[in-house]
């Protein structure tokens, strides 16, 4: 139980990482919608990337966090790292939806189009899909052991195939629509960078601290339940003795 | 050898099953068949459109059939809780896994075989001549649907929903098998020299290996709490 | 040996076994009672490493019930109310499968002597989906007679069973018994269990409380 403990020590900071994501993303913010020129190609359209790229890289981070706890949880069967991969899971879910949401916002000026079949998009559209169906399938399970086994299995197939995924479709792409507009295109000038790097950090830090107290929560609810069971189980037991 | 001899059981047992009841196959063809034909109401097309699209089409009626082959796979497994059976064999269970792959290979394999030539007429392709070659994309593609969906088959047999789950979770997973199927059937079918879809053929062979592997490992999982 | 040491196991808030200890020795025969639903068939799903207690630990034959669990498999045998039968295979073929799947490979002659003894013989080519609830029964016990296990976990074995049915599977614990086996087995029914249970015990709402089997009570056993 030494990562339960690790868990509960790192937790004891969760609010430096609440405030570090505030006062990191104010400052993001501030330097990428007023403190940072426009772009030369892309103008002030430029500026959802401030939002977006943070955004898809949490949502990647989140989901190497939940392979690596899923890996962990088969091996050491620990709860408290299965309630960690079902709230990173679901915090992942959200905020590549939300990278999504924010790709398709910033292709309409630039592409003048709200879907393009770009590499990214694609291949995020798959993670969200694998990180929904993970949600689903724990809710179809009546045993919290199965719950935790199962989820962990598909997490790890899922991080395996997500490189294989991501490949495929950008061979795919660069066969169907060889100079296709790609979101690399937008080079990085120092003054972009300075808010991206902040928004980065603080997008990181709020995810982290969400994740915490997300932890906490699923924790705690098991830890009741089983509680209730036991309750329920000697009222039962003392109303048929008696 | 035990291993071995438990992956030759468990394919002999779901042949012998298989040509008793006759339930997985006919009803993978036979649905297979239905798909076709709305495909090919939906899309009336000469010739060259026929080319570009059949690929496609064959892909997702393969992938479709596939999934009913590898659901029952496991469902024939709960008549009188035989999975549990199969939970406590006293060994390993990659060499159950390694059976069951091979017999859902066999089943998807034969039902594709049996559904080329009637898209071969019902589309009015002119019968190919790299059908070496396409066979070959059959087997690659075949490999790597059976051995992620026959780990998938065992996990979502034991939940709430299960014949929703499988294509929800399975589908999106073998996007790349698709993708690469889809591109190497045509290169095949359009005779391109073998070089303009080598590429494809490399990515369904390392897919095969990968989950293959993983699918051998997780399925430890999936059989045994 | 089955040694079980504060076995709980829940499902969510469903606390379905709690705090379980027991020891049955060798030669002995237990049988448990209980309602439905008290946690009886969760009780022997979980000593027959099917399902992870959520809490506690067990030994059988004095090996650990979560680390050794491949040992443990090849020395126990659960006759499960599912009878681990597949339907398009006939008696002998079923026989063969399931024995082969614990890497054994019984001769025609063994094969025939257990049919007969369950008194199936006659059936032995039959598709098990003709075949009547009580033959199934029968043909799995023809299974774990084959599988010579020493462990034997038995799940409502009475259910489906006739008088002869029930005096085979009788005759076998007592053989099992005699041999050194060790047996558990849940069950309603106490008439049928008297003549073999040495001890017996209660699950009532997941407890298990231990009790002479002469004096159980009528309304234990409904």
């Amino acid at each position: 139980m030494t990562i339960h403990r690790v868990i509960r020590n790192v937790q004891r900071f969760e609010g430096w990482f609440g405030g570090g994501a505030v006062l990191c993303l104010v400052a993001g913010l501030y330097l990428g919608l007023i403190g940072s020129p426009p772009d030369y190609y892309q103008g002030e359209v430029v500026r959802i990337m401030y939002i977006h790229v943070p955004l898809a890289h949490t949502s990647l981070l989140g989901y190497t966090v939940l392979a690596v706890g899923s890996l962990w949880y088969l091996w050491k069967r620990d709860p408290i790292v299965d309630n960690m991969c079902q709230a990173v899971a679901a915090l992942s879910a959200v905020f590549t939806a939300l990278a999504l949401g924010t790709g398709m916002i910033w292709g309409k000026p630039t592409w003048d189009t709200w879907w393009t079949w770009d590499a990214r998009l694609t291949s995020f559209t798959v993670l969200l899909l694998i990180l929904i169906g993970y949600l689903m399938l724990r809710t179809f399970v009546d045993d919290p052991e199965k719950e935790a086994r199962y989820g962990a299995i598909l997490a790890i197939v899922g991080f395996v195939d997500l490189p294989i995924i991501h490949f495929s479709v950008e061979w795919w792409r660069t066969l169907h629509q060889p100079q296709s507009i790609s979101m690399r295109g937008v080079s990085i000038s120092s003054g972009l960078l300075m808010p991206l790097l902040f928004m980065s950090i603080g997008m990181s830090l709020l995810f982290s601290y969400m994740l915490m107290v997300r932890t906490q929560l699923l924790y705690l609810d098991r830890l009741l339940h089983a509680k209730k069971g036991r309750l329920l189980s000697q009222f039962h037991l003392s109303k048929s003795d008696s | 050898m035990t291993s071995f001899n438990v992956i030759r059981w468990i394919l002999w047992k779901d042949f012998v099953t298989e040509l008793r009841s006759r339930e997985t196959i006919s009803s993978m063809v036979f649905f297979a068949l239905i798909v076709i034909l709305i495909f090919s109401f939906s899309f009336s097309m000469d010739q060259q459109a026929a080319r570009e699209v059949i690929a496609g089409i064959m892909w997702v009626a393969f992938a479709f059939t596939g999934i009913i082959g590898l659901g029952k796979s496991f469902s024939t497994e709960l008549q009188n809780d035989c999975l549990e059976a199969l939970q406590m064999v006293p060994e390993a269970k990659g060499a159950i896994y390694l059976g069951k792959v091979a017999a859902n290979f066999a089943f998807m394999f034969v039902v594709e075989i049996l559904l080329f030539p009637m898209f071969v007429i019902l589309f009015n392709l002119e019968v190919v001549e790299e059908i070496s070659l396409l066979l070959l994309v059959f087997f690659l593609a075949t490999v790597g649907l059976s051995a992620i969906g026959t780990l998938f088959s065992a996990l979502t047999v034991q939940i709430r929903a299960r014949e929703v789950m499988l294509p929800i979770l399975l589908l999106p997973l073998v996007v790349p098998v698709m993708i690469a199927a889809v591109e190497a059937t045509k290169g095949a079918l359009n005779g391109d020299p073998l070089a303009m879809y080598e590429q494809w053929l490399e990515l369904l062979v390392i897919y095969d290996v990968v989950f293959t592997v993983v699918s051998f490992w997780m399925f430890e999982f999936v059989m045994d709490s | 040996m089955i040694a079980c040491h504060g076995i709980g196991k829940a499902y969510g808030h469903f606390q379905v076994l709690h705090d379980v200890n027991l020891t049955i020795a060798e030669g002995e025969c237990f049988a448990l009672f209980g309602t439905n639903g008290s946690g009886k068939t969760t009780l022997l799903k979980v000593l027959a490493t099917l399902e992870r207690p959520s809490t506690g630990h067990f030994e059988i034959l004095g090996m650990h019930g979560l680390k050794d669990k491949e040992a443990i498999r090849a020395n126990l045998m659960f006759l499960a109310h599912g009878t681990h039968l597949y339907d398009e295979l006939n008696a002998r073929e079923n026989l063969a499968f399931a024995l082969a799947l614990r890497g054994r490979h019984p001769t025609d002659r063994d094969v025939k002597r257990v049919l007969d003894r369950v008194a199936i013989g006659a059936f032995a080519d039959m598709k098990v989906r003709h075949y009547s609830a009580g033959m199934k029964k029968r043909l799995a016990l023809a299974k774990t007679m084959l599988a010579k296990p020493n462990v034997l976990l038995l799940d409502e074995p009475f259910t489906a069973l006739d008088t002869a049915g029930t005096e085979i599977l009788r005759e076998y614990i007592r053989e099992r018994l005699s041999d050194n086996g060790t047996v558990l087995l849940s069950t309603h029914d106490y008439d049928k269990t008297r003549p073999i249970a040495g001890r017996a015990g209660i699950l009532r709402h997941g407890a298990l409380q231990e009790t002479a089997i002469e004096e159980l009570q009528p309304d234990d056993l409904v």
